[in-house]
């Protein structure tokens, strides 16, 4: 009983100090003096470090789903449905998720071990006794570049899915370049694309916000640098699901129905 | 002359450990305080307090003569930047080189845009602490002494009129630990700061103070000039100096 209760209070405790650092993080994007260098530097950072790996996965996703899915509707003599097929797939769902996934990997553990490491070496103390404002350089600017560039990375996976898939589709079988592209677009509509585009804004600031709490609140000692990102990438991974979740609910509710 | 720093009767937990038990420590303006005492008495706790990194929980701590406990952040703000700090490690942006960790608090906290100024001053502080070669070197380039040297450059650059050291020549060996005693000394004739300089290091303490305070159990148990301690009949006291 007194475990369960302690457990509860542990999680409010936490609760609490995410909505603090989240109040903190909203009234520091309005407060004047915007780091605009350091919010550029984040963007190229976060961009050019992860798009190699995005690249790769997103062709590699186009490609397999189109191999998967190529037999069983060549049996009802619908094969020509395959890139319409991938593209719903990719755009409302696989992509946006996957390159989250893949985000939360790459970009929410390096900012959690980056922020860790500079509060294990007292950098971020430092920044705030000297009167600067640390929220504002370190927080504001990785957060708000994660809003920006998980949306762009998205766009670049679903475009590398639709090159593996017509990939694919070459591999068992021929179709042409102009007549792939045209079926592939032919199959989304407006209300595929608007939904998936803005879940990941949501998605970014999760990767973007659990990397920055978790490496601002570590510990002392150099064991919790790896465990603050270790925890960013299992607690921002957690957070895309549900969000993901939530954004279907609310997507089959007021989209297409 | 003016106390610039007043704690009275400032006690702090941490969960059931009591750090602080009633503190009471004034600093005089001009003044080159040493604190001494042995690991876990509350020293880096008392020197947190005071630029409003830690709220006491009881007990008052007056800087210039406003309660640092009761400021809200912008006021907090405009404190820390009247204070320098040097961390025990120096602290060093380590994403950063050494000109663009002088130029931070210059462009953040003074909020100097001009390049020719951030320069001048940069290379400013650089001579003083005799690091003026080192400008475009990054943190991870420079030796224990000189990330020391290099993080006392930087807190001097926005002229605090108030200095904290927290243990400044900690791993340092012998010569290095002088030179930076030496640059503390020459800090304060230069710029005229105040200062509270903690240590466990008698030769630092003997070239650096004007006044020592020894702590124990989370109070200020005896203060006094080098030599008066020193010759001190307290067999606690005169345990430091031997």
């Amino acid at each position: 009983m007194a475990a369960n209760s302690s457990t509860i209070n542990n999680i409010l405790e936490k609760m609490g100090e995410q909505g603090m650092f989240f109040k903190s993080f909203v009234r520091n994007i309005f407060k004047g003096g915007f780091e605009w260098n350091e919010f550029l530097r984040q963007c190229y950072f976060i961009g050019y470090r992860t798009v190699g790996i995005v690249m790769l996965t997103g062709f590699i996703l186009g490609f397999v789903l189109t191999l998967q899915s190529l037999p069983t509707l060549q049996q009802f003599g619908a094969q020509t449905f395959v890139p319409a097929m991938v593209s719903v797939s990719v755009v409302r769902e696989i992509g946006p998720v996957i390159t989250a996934l893949i985000c939360a990997g790459k970009i929410a553990s390096g900012i959690g071990a980056e922020l860790g490491s500079m509060k294990v070496t007292e950098q971020i103390d430092a920044m705030e006794v000297s009167g600067a404002n640390p929220m504002q350089y370190l927080v504001v600017t990785r957060i708000l570049a994660c809003v920006l560039m998980v949306p762009l990375l998205t766009m670049v996976a679903d475009g590398m899915a639709f090159l593996g898939g017509y990939g694919g589709i070459n591999l068992k079988g021929g179709m042409s370049a102009i007549l792939y592209f045209r079926k592939t677009f032919a199959g989304l509509t407006y209300s595929d694309l608007f939904p998936a585009v803005a879940k990941t804004f949501f998605f970014g600031f999760i990767i973007g916000f659990v990397g920055c709490f978790k490496g601002f609140n570590s510990n002392r000692g150099t064991e919790s640098v790896g465990m603050a990102a270790n925890s960013a990438v299992v607690a921002a991974s957690i957070g895309i699901i549900i969000v993901d979740a939530v954004a279907v609910q609310l997507t089959s509710a007021l989209v297409y129905n | 002359m003016e106390n610039l720093i007043e704690l009275a009767g400032v006690k702090k937990s941490f969960g059931d450990q009591e750090i602080l038990r009633g503190i009471n420590l004034s600093v005089k303006k001009g003044e080159n305080v040493v604190v001494l005492g042995k690991s876990g008495q509350g020293k880096s706790v008392t020197i947190k307090c005071i630029v409003g990194m830690i709220i006491p929980d009881e007990g008052s701590v007056k800087v210039f003569g406003d309660e640092v406990p009761e400021m809200d952040e912008d006021e907090l703000r405009a404190l820390r930047i009247r204070i320098g700090f040097l961390f025990q490690g120096g602290a060093l942006y380590d994403s950063m080189t050494v000109r663009e960790n002088l130029a931070f608090p210059l462009q953040r906290v003074l909020k100097i845009k001009d390049e020719h100024e951030i320069e001048e001053r940069s290379m400013e502080v650089l001579e003083a602490v005799g690091l003026s070669g080192a400008i475009d070197q990054m943190p991870a380039d420079l030796s224990g002494g000189m990330r020391k040297r290099m993080g006392l450059a930087r807190t001097i650059i926005v002229r605090p009129e108030i200095l904290l050291y927290d243990e400044p020549t900690t791993g340092l060996d012998t010569i290095t630990s002088r030179e930076i005693s030496g640059l503390i000394c020459s800090i304060k004739d230069k710029y005229k700061t105040t200062s509270i300089i903690i240590t466990h290091d008698m030769a630092c303490a003997k070239l650096t103070a004007d006044r020592i305070v020894i702590m124990n159990d989370g109070i200020c148990i005896a203060e006094g000039t080098y030599d008066e301690l020193e010759n001190s009949k307290d067999g606690f006291i005169s345990s430091f100096f031997k």
